[in-house]
């Protein structure tokens, strides 16, 4: 009998592969053997979806599907592993893993074999033991999981960074996730509204040996194997048997339905589905599918490895993925001395825009997320990246505001010098109006104040006083709008004074280095027949400039980036 | 509940918009609404309300059951709405924590019944004259928005909505705002409506427009986000064409409209267009309106200040003494060219000034109160030898830097250097006037290139610097434009 390879389900196609691991307790040699392969057909078509315990076989096990591997040559299709299983049940938790990985040969030959690294191998081993098995969690579920926090390690290019050893086993990760779940009180999504196209119900009526996909969570995948065992067997920490617990009591109150209704359900939703295809005048094959239950409590992270490359959410954040707190104070030592070290700005900030979102999605909000902000802001404005910058100055903002401790007479100044730079004014209003008495009267603030006004009114000469003396990083900030309000100086006084007036006078009031940095910058914008020499010194005809510089002051504030982003 | 459906059968009979949006106020005294309230329970409201809408009108206005259908949801959901509403202005005997995040819900609950009304409008064909129950829904959404916002904001609760976050940042303003930046895109979605009826101009939804854009730019200002009211503007110009004019929308419509476009020019520095629309509001407004002559008032004098240099006089200003404390030590100070004493008043009035975003306009004042100065020492400088006797009077047109720079060391009260005094100098012979600037440069996306010529606003001083000799040469005539000199 030829096993059914079905297409992948939507959900699973776009998939990254995961590795290929056997468990010890089976060895990955063995041939298959076709007609075990047709037992989860077999069950889906006759006892139903719960009946996939056989009590007169051994427990059995498939591993966790090898996507680059299914279907190649290399590899047999999957075959069921059985295993004898030392657990006082032996005869209700013999899982059949319905091949949730399915895919179909065709399109696994392209996807490229990625070799896994030995730690990743035995991470995948370890989840499977015996001793760490857990009845309440199915071994889709768990198989769905490791293949998630898996992709997501490769993805975000941790793979080999990060500390399998620490990672918490996928059982554990999939109990916490229905604890915390429980606990905000949000019950999964109704049956009803199932995510499956209708192309895929109708595919299923082709194939009746089809079996769901490992992804969605149905009432079917929840194992009616006796509690008592389950949240023990794990043996993970104590916090987390204890938050298990609600949601296996949870799962008693699900378990308690026969297991007819799995059933019923799956015809409920069929119909369902025909209905909404009436509806929508069969105009849309595919409806949205409603978003995962939000999780209205911040993530808990548990990743354990210091680095994480940046990768922009999409999805509600994986708690194995999130570093908690005392590691990213960690991550943060570590991003400071390989900064100072290395100097490498697109690693740094990339690993600092991880660190950022680490803390947004766990929603800490403490003096060490403004320290992070401060010195994400720092290195950024060093760089030059505005786009950067601003981010981090947005949120040091509201961080302040909230009473956090930092060093906010610093970024005051620094955002209005920032606002200065981009001619926003609307902000640079706002952020006037943050501004208490007493923090007018503090040095930096006051700086960028008078900076400001300087500009404002045209008092070129005082400005690059102020230019001279900024405090802290605040000349980065000015070095951007330097030049264009050089230029404005220059068509000021190329308007004002005539005939002329010593270069060194230009020199000083615009604040140059030197004479020829002066000269350099009059004849960068075609005003070399300005310059004179006359009697070993050098004059600039101001009054023959005419509009001379008008044009490139135009063109210099109008090319105010805002976005700055490198 | 009868006598609110006899009113809206009668106001849908003789198709009175504004009459059949009465119906729809939730600003009504307790003892109605609680009777809209106990009426029904929430089995039957929907059946009892559609009972009373279809024998509400009969004869040839009949409605049809599409529109029984449509009414019948907005009344279903106005009564939830009310049922929130009652529960907040009586105080529930049990205890307060069940009024806790009632204005949310309140909020939450109209905003069903605007949906139900835009539902109405899409599927049930509602005609366009009932259109004033948009106002109403909008403008109550608006009003429950801002007091759930501060409820929420208030109670020491951080928990965001449950609306998952995939930002890497958070969004401490959004969170802040978070109604009223959903009534933004509800209001949005009247705009839309009201935007995009094609139907034949006597019936159409587009004599709303106004209404709906005038909450969206208050509810806007109060986000802090006016630059989104930009896009209303586009979006207005762009069907402009089969737009009824403006000027026959009501004239509050236009008085509110005109009043924000100003505001807008204002805030973008573009003076000139910001003048003429506030003044089109001012002539349009209502004379015993005297909040919004305020209003407009607050920002058209700044206008005025910097295209034409010319100050409030004390009459006008006479009958509002908010505006008197604001503008007339400004305007006193730049009159008679006092430096420091315009540095004080500006800085007295900063707080008031930012919060209404014209601290950084008036700021600009300080170039008239110097040219002031100028004028002052220019004309103490007093007459030329007459080259021969009885010709005519010149004046001293050559001025020693020095005495510039005693006179405005002296009125600022602090010692300036000469270089500093020639920068600002330099600056008064520059500026033919900021505004021009601002209008000629492509630096605002939306740059107005009016011509400079057309404008003929004034130098502020005319003649150069001779920095060699250490004078200044002004014109020998008009050396300070506009002023007799």
């Amino acid at each position: 009998m030829v096993p059914t390879w079905s297409p992948a389900p939507s959900s699973d196609a776009q998939s990254i592969p995961v590795p290929r691991f056997s468990s010890p307790y089976y060895s990955s040699s063995s041939s298959p053997s076709v007609d075990n392969n047709s037992a989860p057909d077999a069950h889906e078509a006759g006892a139903g979806p719960s009946g996939f315990g056989q009590p007169s076989h051994p427990p059995a096990y498939t591993p966790v599907h090898v996507r680059q591997s299914f279907g190649a040559e290399t590899y047999p299709p999957t075959p069921l592993y059985a295993i004898p299983l030392h657990y006082p049940q032996p005869s209700t938790n013999t899982f059949v893993a319905p091949a949730p990985n399915t895919t179909s040969a065709g399109s696994d030959q392209a996807k490229k074999k990625i070799d896994w690294p030995e730690s990743v191998r035995s991470y995948v081993q370890r989840s499977f033991l015996p001793a760490h098995l857990d009845e309440s969690v199915t071994r889709q579920e768990m198989e769905a999981k490791l293949k998630e926090t898996i992709s997501q390690a490769n993805v975000s290019g941790v793979m080999y960074t990060i500390n399998w050893e620490t990672m918490p086993l996928p059982q554990a990760i999939v109990r916490e996730e229905r604890a915390r779940a429980r606990l905000v009180q949000q019950p999964p999504p109704p049956p009803v509204m199932s995510s499956e196209s209708s192309t895929d119900v109708s595919l299923r009526a082709a194939h009746p040996t089809l079996t769901t996909t490992t992804k969605k969570r149905k009432s079917s995948d929840l194992s009616d194997a006796p509690l008592a065992a389950s949240w023990r067997a794990g043996g993970q920490g104590r916090l987390e048997d204890r938050i298990t617990f609600a949601a296996d009591k949870r799962q008693s109150s699900v378990d308690d339905s026969p297991p007819k209704t799995s059933k019923y359900q799956k015809q409920q939703q069929k119909q369902m589905e025909k209905r909404q295809k009436r509806f929508n005048g069969g105009y849309q094959s595919t409806y949205r599918s409603p978003s995962p239950p939000p999780n209205n409590g911040p993530v808990v992270g548990t990743c354990q490895t210091l680095e994480k490359r940046y990768l922009r959410l999409t999805a509600p954040p994986v708690a194995s993925v999130v570093r908690p707190e005392h590691i990213l104070r960690q991550t943060l030592e570590l991003l400071k001395k390989k900064w100072k070290a290395e100097q490498n700005y697109s690693y740094v900030c990339d690993q600092f825009k991880s660190l950022r979102q680490d803390l947004t999605v766990q929603r800490i909000k403490n003096e060490f997320t403004v320290q992070v902000y401060e010195i994400h802001a720092r290195i950024a404005l060093e760089k030059g990246d505005l786009g950067e910058y601003n981010q981090c100055q947005t949120q040091l903002k509201a961080l302040y505001q909230l009473g956090l401790k930092g060093k906010a007479i610093e970024f005051k100044a620094y955002r209005i010098l920032y606002f200065i730079h981009t001619a926003n004014r609307t902000a640079l209003n706002g952020a006037l109006a943050d501004l208490t008495t007493a923090e007018k009267e503090e040095a930096p603030i006051k700086h960028a104040l008078n900076v400001r006004s300087a500009l404002a009114l045209g008092n070129y000469h005082r400005f690059f006083r102020l230019y001279d003396e900024t405090p802290n990083m605040g000349a980065y900030l000015m070095d951007m709008f330097v030049g264009r309000e050089r230029l404005a100086a220059l068509c000021n006084i190329c308007r004002a004074y005539k005939p002329d007036v010593p270069l060194r006078f230009i020199t000083e009031e615009l604040y140059f280095e030197s004479d020829s940095h002066a000269a350099q910058f009059i004849m960068d914008y075609s005003g070399k027949d300005l310059l004179q020499d006359r009697d070993s010194t050098i004059y600039v005809l101001t009054g023959k400039a005419g509009p001379l510089f008008e044009g490139h002051r135009a063109t210099a504030f109008a090319r105010v980036d805002i976005k700055g982003q490198i | 509940m009868e006598s609110l459906f006899l009113d809206f059968g009668a106001a849908q009979m003789r198709k009175r918009g504004y009459e059949l949006s009465n119906t729809l106020s939730p600003n009504l005294d307790t003892v109605r609404l609680r009777a809209v309230w106990n009426s029904c329970d929430a089995d039957d409201v929907k059946s009892v309300v559609r009972r009373y809408i279809q024998n509400s009108t009969s004869g040839p206005e009949k409605l049809v059951q599409e529109e029984v259908q449509g009414w019948t949801e907005v009344f279903a959901a106005y009564w939830k709405a009310v049922g929130e509403l009652l529960a907040i202005q009586d105080p529930p005997s049990t205890n307060g924590l069940s009024t806790r995040s009632s204005w949310t819900r309140v909020y939450d609950t109209w905003k069903e019944m605007l949906s139900a009304l835009i539902r109405g409008y899409n599927t049930y064909g509602f005609e366009a004259w009932t259109i004033p129950c948009l106002y109403v829904a909008g403008k109550y959404l608006r009003v429950f928005a801002i007091k759930a916002d501060a409820e929420r904001n208030s109670g020491n609760s951080h928990e965001n909505g449950g609306a998952a976050n995939f930002q890497d940042d958070f969004n401490p303003e959004s969170e802040q705002n978070e109604k009223l930046e959903d009534c933004a895109r509800q209001l949005n979605r009247v705009f839309n409506l009201c935007l995009s009826d094609r139907a034949p101009l006597d019936e159409s939804r587009k004599w709303g427009i106004y209404h709906v854009i005038n909450l969206l730019f208050k509810t806007y200002f109060k986000l802090n986000s006016a630059s989104l009211s930009k896009n209303i503007l586009k979006a207005l110009s762009a069907g402009r064409g089969d737009m009824p004019d403006l000027s026959v929308f009501p004239a509050s419509q236009q008085v509110t409209f005109k009043y924000y476009e100003g505001v807008l020019y204002f805030l973008e520095e573009n003076y000139v267009e910001a003048e003429k629309h506030l003044t089109e509001a001012w002539g349009l407004c209502h004379k015993d309106a005297m909040r919004n002559k305020e209003l407009i008032l607050t920002y058209l004098i700044p206008c005025h200040l910097l295209t034409t240099h010319t100050l409030p006089t004390q009459r006008l200003l006479e009958r509002y003494p908010r505006l008197q404390k604001f503008f007339l030590p400004l305007a006193k100070c730049i009159k008679r060219g006092e430096l420091h004493a315009f540095d004080l008043a500006l800085q007295e009035g900063e707080d008031e000034f930012v919060k209404r975003r014209i601290y950084l306009t008036l700021e600009r004042g300080r170039d008239i109160a110097l040219r002031n100065l100028l004028r002052k020492v220019f004309i103490a400088g007093g007459f030329e030898e007459p080259k021969e006797p009885g010709g005519p009077r010149v004046r001293r047109t050559r001025i020693p830097i020095a005495e510039f720079a005693a006179a405005i060391s002296l009125g600022s009260q602090e010692t300036l250097d000469n270089d500093e005094v020639e920068c600002l100098l330099a600056n008064m012979i520059y500026k033919v006037s900021q505004v021009l600037h601002t209008i000629a440069s492509p630096t605002r996306r939306h740059s107005w290139r009016v011509p400079l010529r057309n404008l003929e606003l004034p130098n502020l001083m005319k003649g150069y610097i001779a920095r060699e000799r250490g004078i200044l040469v002004l014109s020998k005539n008009g050396a300070f434009p506009g002023t007799g000199v």
